[in-house]
């Protein structure tokens, strides 16, 4: 029964996205996967819209004071099994924001973040391959 | 012995194991064409699979303020009452039940999962879930009829609302969709309408109104309104193939399953080529298209079926 619930989760990771607070530029690397040019539907990724149908919640820029409440309801949403994949280096580390008067920094402030894809943006392979990444550890 | 043939058919074949295995390789079928269309690689043909086997195994929350019976009530009555319309309707040339007048019941049962989605909607206090099970009841009101319509005009021809009276009549002279293109169209919107297929998705619009009235579902409930997502498209297309597209009309039995196995799989195709040809319709658009386009060109169909039969 494990084998087969973990056959499954591997296969069919179901993505969240969330911008926290960055410029836009990790979004647009993040739905450029799902183009022809990198199909990540291979791998069973799709992007849902309701944190409730959500397995993999992705989080691009650093956290705004503003976009806390939010991002932490968010996350409270999503059912059991649920991974955090930091996206871009804002989202990583809080890049050129952190420390900002109204930043709270990266997102491993907040959550429980399972991978760091760095970049500025970032690239769709690393995308792909964090993502093959955390599937590999389920 | 005959009460176990019964139960075998009812459980295996052409029953509840087939129709839900056969759901499943038909919504790849979809996922698969509309990727090809675009030029993409698309899901593995265990996809589907794996989707409904994960979200079993998910937290299944409860929404606060819902009525949590009710809420794990309509999915399991929904997908009760598609596979019973998927016992009516035939499956190569035998269904398990059939009766004068199945095609009706089978329309009545396919339009049960869609009341359900709306009171899915409606008994959560959240607003994409309401505002999504509205927009369903208003596209259960808009398409039921050139559905109903649509698929009158062969029972009128043939003079019978039994499916294998229909299908035998078409194997008897020539299929329904030659003689009737228009009806066809109607009917086949009708079909997109019900389903709630792109351009008529409104009520899951994901930029508007995140995932419709299934926003605050997780878990099991997501996975068997799924499931029965799944089953009405295929009892949905079944039931087209029976009546337009002369079903399995070849006399061998094994032919006869092939047959109606390609038309199956041609028509989900045809649906995923108008879901990659065009856009999501406005609400407004939706109620428009039905009332002022579908429905006087299905009755006037049906009139002149009607008119030439006498
Ligand atoms: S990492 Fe770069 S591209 Fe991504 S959100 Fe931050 S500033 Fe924008």
């Amino acid at each position: 029964m494990e084998r087969v619930l973990r056959w499954a989760r591997r296969r069919s990771p179901w993505v969240l996205h969330y911008n926290s607070g960055g410029c836009n530029g990790c979004d647009i690397e993040l739905l450029d996967v799902l183009t022809p040019r990198w199909d990540v539907e291979r791998l069973g990724i799709v992007k849902e819209a309701a944190p409730r149908h959500a397995d993999i919640l992705v989080c691009t820029g650093p956290i705004t004071l503003k976009s806390r409440e939010p991002l932490l309801r968010i996350y409270e949403q999503i059912p059991e099994p649920k991974w955090v994949v930091a996206l871009g280096a804002c989202a990583c580390s809080g890049s050129l924001f952190g420390g900002s008067y109204h930043m709270l920094g990266g997102v491993d402030q907040l959550l429980p973040v399972a991978r760091y894809v760095p970049g500025c943006p970032c690239r769709p392979e690393a995308i792909i391959t964090a993502l093959a990444e955390l599937l590999e550890t389920i | 012995m005959h009460t176990l043939l019964t139960l075998g058919e009812l459980l295996l074949f052409p029953g509840l194991a087939y129709l839900v295995t056969v759901a499943l390789l038909l919504a790849w079928v979809d996922r698969k064409a509309l990727a090809v269309l675009q030029g993409r690689v698309g899901p593995p043909i265990y996809q589907p699979l794996a989707d409904l086997l994960k979200l079993l195994g998910k937290e299944d929350l409860d929404t606060e303020g819902s009525d949590a019976r009710l809420a794990a009530l309509l999915p399991m009555i929904s997908l009760a009452c598609a596979l019973t319309a998927g016992l009516m309707t035939p499956v190569g040339n035998h269904a398990v039940i059939s009766f004068e007048g199945d095609l009706m019941v089978t329309l009545f049962l396919l339009s049960v999962p869609t009341l359900g989605l709306f009171l899915a909607g409606w008994i959560v206090p959240s607003v994409y879930n309401m505002l999504g099970g509205n927009r369903s009841l208003l596209q259960y009101f808009c398409y039921e009829v050139p559905l109903l319509l649509g698929l009158a005009g062969p029972a009128a021809l043939a003079r019978t609302w039994r499916l294998a009276a229909l299908m035998s009549a078409q194997s008897a002279y020539h299929w329904h969709v030659l003689a009737m293109p228009v009806g066809f169209a109607v009917a086949t919107l009708g079909l997109i309408g019900k389903l709630e297929r792109v351009p008529l998705d409104t009520p899951h619009a994901k930029a508007e109104i995140g995932a419709g009235p299934l926003t605050e579902y997780s878990g099991r409930k997501l996975a068997l309104w799924r499931l029965t997502a799944w089953v009405q498209t295929l009892v949905g297309i079944n039931l087209m193939v029976a009546v337009y597209l002369g079903g399995a009309d070849v006399v061998w039995p094994y032919w006869g399953f092939g047959v109606y196995a390609v038309k199956v799989v041609g028509y989900m195709g045809g649906l995923a080529l108008v879901q990659a040809l065009y856009a999501r319709l406005r609400v407004d658009q939706v109620a428009e298209m039905s009332w002022r386009l579908l429905v006087p060109l299905g009755l006037l169909q049906l009139a002149v079926t009607v008119w030439m039969g006498a």
